[in-house]
């Protein structure tokens, strides 16, 4: 997007409002991304906000090749996942993604399960850190390939294969949840 | 076997060619398989379904905190400037790489411009009132628009949209829904204040009108 080129040649001059109003563009987007990658509100405030000073700093880096929203998010990505591995992140525990209706479950608790698209929201939720943030990148935030290598910073048939496998594992998360999509 | 790597091949393709983000040529060999194999139809459903609850999933996270910006913006000044910043240490090895006699002279220059300026600072504080104000006070603090919200805009978006601008209403409603407002702002030279006030009308969804103020 030219506009937004031209919106960091001014943040690299120096111009705050220029980087105010990138901010009022893009920080819900990049504070959601990063929510769901570390799952915790206060840390993806502080990502998203690391985020832009990093842009504040590095503004005359910028090559252009990509969109400014490509930038933002690679950068999110790459901040996420130093700090998941920082902070040595407990197991992916997906067990309780697919938990099927107990009798203790309470009939709207029951329902909730039983519903298609909760349950495929709960094993959406359940997958690694690595296969939600292509998943996140290419169904919500609607990349292309090459724009999801870029931000995720692995080659193109990488990223095919990776939300590739993500898909897969996202149908035996079904399937344990008592859907089978008879796939892969 | 042959048939099923073309398959693979497919099926990676096909989170793209739901989004409509596969080139061309990528979502003709896309939907040239799909006429011969009308087996994999399926799965566009179950992409479009998981492509509903990822935008489910993220919308369900919320809106970040509105302060945000202002954290941002009081985090700016301890940041060094890009262009600035690289400026002045430029400035700074080129009067080092001078010749000494020159540098002596940029030096002397300097020291009778600092003098000059603290003089008039002193004479300004002695001969003036102080020229700041608290927050319904004056120019200096952000430039002032009027704007008319969208009839459908919630309360809850306008609060959003105004701290995300770092903006106040400081006046109205006055006839015909007009709102004063003042956007905070530390650069408020002619074109960062346009440049503020068309991104303000880019945002059709929460304001229908917006001009400037000239105070």
């Amino acid at each position: 997007m030219a506009d937004e080129a031209s919106l960091i040649a001014r943040i690299a001059a120096g111009d705050a409002v220029a980087l105010r109003v990138l901010f009022a563009r893009h920080h819900v987007r990049i504070y959601r991304f990063t929510r769901r990658l570390v799952r915790d509100g206060a840390l993806a405030e502080e990502l998203t906000n690391e985020v832009f000073l990093e842009i504040w700093r590095h503004a005359k880096g910028f090559q252009g090749t990509s969109s400014a929203l490509t930038w933002m998010l690679s950068i999110a990505h790459h901040r996420a996942v130093s700090s998941l591995r920082k902070r040595r992140e407990e197991p992916w525990d997906d067990g309780a993604a697919y938990a099927l209706a107990d009798a203790a479950d309470d009939p709207e608790v029951a329902a909730q399960k039983r519903d298609a698209g909760a349950i495929l929201r709960r094993c959406l939720d359940a997958l690694s850190p690595d296969h939600k943030g292509v998943v996140d990148l290419v169904y919500y935030h609607e990349m292309s390939v090459s724009e999801a290598a870029a931000i995720l910073r692995i080659p193109e048939n990488t990223v095919k294969t990776r939300l590739f496998h993500a898909r897969k594992r996202l149908s035996e998360l079904l399937r344990k949840a008592g859907i089978d999509r008879g796939w892969p | 076997m042959i048939e099923d790597s073309e398959r693979e091949e497919i099926e990676k393709l096909l989170p793209w060619y739901v989004t409509g983000r596969l080139g061309l040529a990528d979502a003709r060999k896309v939907e040239r398989y799909l006429r011969q194999h009308p087996d994999a139809l399926p799965q566009l459903q179950w992409i479009d379904a998981e492509r509903q609850e990822t935008t489910r999933a993220n919308e369900a996270m919320g809106w970040p905190p509105p302060d945000m910006s202002e954290r941002l913006l009081a985090a700016l000044p301890q940041t060094v400037a890009p262009a600035s910043g690289r400026g002045r240490l430029s400035s700074f090895r080129r009067f080092f790489r001078m010749p000494p006699w020159l540098g002596v002279e940029w030096a002397a220059v300097a020291l009778a411009l600092v003098v000059l300026v603290q003089a008039a600072f002193l004479v300004t504080l002695l001969t003036h009132e102080p020229t700041y104000r608290l927050a319904t006070g004056s120019k200096e603090d952000g430039v002032p628009a009027l704007i008319v919200f969208a009839d459908d805009a919630k309360t809850a978006d306008v609060t959003r949209f105004l701290t995300s601008f770092a903006a106040s209403i400081v006046d109205g409603p006055k006839p015909g829904g007009v709102y004063k407002i003042k956007l905070r702002s530390l650069d408020k030279s002619q074109p960062a204040a346009d440049a503020l006030l068309k991104s303000l009308a880019e945002r059709r969804d929460v304001v229908r009108i917006v001009l400037p103020s000239r105070d």
